[in-house]
């Protein structure tokens, strides 16, 4: 991947002004003079940067051998790629989610495109690699850019073949991963103890915990931070999008509900990308406007938090 | 993983396709199988006629092609449709498959009783489950496609299949049962995730049908000839 950077750039660049040609309307909620440039977040300890919106396949990408929606969901990551998004989230665990990608990256041409994630999710520490090789197999990519350990599970003997296979060269970040709150004292254990390259957990407005402990600790080990379950699963919709957006939503580049809980995320200095799902078009535009724009500082991020529970 | 950690699962968790995806396989299967599902259609009409006819032959060629829409159902939608998106179903399936076989060797080792049964009801109740439970799918999903045929969808298969507890003798009834049992609560806690309200039906008719096919299986057994 000695090109892999500069011609992913180059890629988003022209995506991205062609879609602003197309359609300004798009853009027309983003302030300042920022509204064309992706917001970024450096990989600490390397001069990579990934965009700060990712995109996860729980659920929305397991639709077996569905070929309508196989190519509706091909439509979907060619938005994301579009859009300028590059980070793609993954796990054998996901049923037929890795096989649909591979279609659509192969549709598409996309694996030029995409920093791959995917985790290690099985009992069996001495799987490690086979089921690193399931899993390139059914994405179609000579190697993932990530692999985790899925929820812990096994994590001690998983995490050791992962750092041989980073040694190796046969991945290039390692990591761990966390949902809804689980486990997070044994976690933060791992944090300091091992050299990981990202960790990935569960964090939006209203599941604020990780911003005690987590989140000031990978930002003092230097590991980046990918976060799931940003609309808490769907129910932050479910719960607030019938409310208004407070009057000064506009003051911290917020331009509708997806805005709000992303930006609320991707502005934590400790988090590089935030990786909501969707299987529609129209959602992933509007996450991917999370990706532009201004972010809110940290006065208008306490009164995003503040604003939400007042609802 | 400490019991605080299982208590922050809830049953959402364990269900990792949409509705949509799920309604679509009614779709699917009913496109791909076109038009052999229409022989589903006559063996699901077939049966009650068979029963009624009150014959030994005849109730073993009804169980027997009971037994078949097991297999069916189970090979076909449950391994071959919902088994990609969702392992726990490519399970279900072969045990459908098993409780086909099960039928199958009830027919030819003495598991289908020849007492008399009210005949009536049977066929009553089993027309009202294979005529009323394939509207679910078409209700939820909105497309006239998605019906859930008995024969082909395990739903409408199970709850009609769950009156065959009337033909049987009783060690055989007791090794039918379980999986009766299970897929219902398997069903409906997917179907409560997926807010299938409709199809919410069929699990909740096949333990009610459970009930009828005990409560039909004659006792003390009178002979048919």
């Amino acid at each position: 991947m000695a090109d892999w950077f500069s011609r992913r750039q180059f890629l988003i660049t022209a995506g991205l002004a062609g879609l602003a040609l197309k359609s300004p309307a798009l853009f027309a909620n983003t302030t300042g003079s920022t509204a064309l440039s992706p917001i970024m977040r450096r990989i600490p300890g390397t001069d990579e940067s990934i965009p700060a919106i990712g995109m996860g396949t729980w659920i929305t990408f397991n639709v077996g051998g569905d070929e309508q929606l196989i190519a509706q969901r091909t439509e979907v990551l060619k938005t994301f790629f579009g859009l300028g998004g590059t980070v793609v989230d993954g796990s054998p665990m996901y049923g037929s989610a890795a096989d649909v990608m591979g279609e659509a990256l192969n549709a598409l041409d996309g694996r030029d495109r995409i920093f791959a994630a995917t985790k290690i999710w099985t009992g069996d520490q001495s799987e490690t690699r086979a089921e690193a090789g399931r899993s390139s197999r059914r994405w179609g990519v000579d190697r993932f850019d990530l692999l985790q350990v899925h929820n812990l599970l096994g994590w001690q003997g998983h995490l050791e073949t992962l750092k041989q296979m980073k040694s190796e060269g046969n991945v290039r970040y390692i990591g761990i991963t966390t949902s809804h709150g689980r486990r997070h004292r044994e976690f933060a254990q791992i944090m300091e103890r091992e050299p990981l390259d990202f960790v990935q957990l569960t964090y939006n407005v209203l599941d604020r915990e990780v911003e005690d402990r987590l989140l000031p600790l990978a930002q003092e080990r230097g590991i980046g931070v990918i976060v799931n379950r940003p609309f808490q699963g769907g129910s932050l919709f479910r719960r607030f999008q019938s409310e208004p957006l407070p009057d000064w939503a506009g003051e911290a580049g917020v331009g509708n509900w997806a805005e709000f809980f992303l930006k609320y995320i991707i502005s934590h200095p400790a988090v590089s990308c935030a990786i909501p799902a969707t299987s529609k078009v129209d959602h992933m535009k509007e996450n991917m406007g999370a990706m532009y724009g201004l972010l809110p500082d940290a006065d208008q991020r306490q009164r995003m938090a503040d604003y939400v529970r007042s609802l | 993983m400490s019991g605080a950690d299982w208590l922050s699962y809830s049953l959402q968790d364990f269900v990792m396709f949409g509705p949509q995806v799920f309604l679509r396989l009614f779709v699917r299967i009913n496109q791909d199988l076109w038009p052999w599902q229409l022989l589903a259609v006559v063996i699901a009409i077939v049966i009650p006629v068979l029963i009624l006819r009150q014959g030994r032959a005849a109730r073993r060629l009804a169980v027997g092609l009971l037994a078949l829409a097991w297999i069916v159902s189970g090979y076909g939608f449950l391994v071959g449709y919902f088994g990609p998106i969702y392992w726990p179903a490519a399970w279900f399936g072969w045990a459908f498959v098993a409780q086909g076989v099960l039928l199958a060797a009830a027919v030819f080792s003495g598991g289908v009783h020849d007492s008399r049964l009210a005949v009536e009801r049977f066929a009553l109740l089993w027309l009202l489950a294979v005529c009323g439970l394939p509207w679910l799918a078409m209700a939820d999903s909105g497309q006239w496609e998605a019906a859930g045929l008995f024969g082909v969808a395990p739903g409408a298969t199970a709850a009609a299949g769950a009156l065959a507890l009337a033909l049987m003798s009783r060690a055989w009834r007791w090794l039918y049962l379980p999986l009766l049992v299970m897929w219902s609560l398997f069903s409906a806690a997917i179907l409560w995730v997926l807010q299938a309200w409709w199809l919410l039906v069929a699990p909740v008719a096949t333990l009610s049908l459970i009930g009828a096919g005990l409560w039909l299986n004659p006792r003390p057994a009178r002979s048919l000839d």
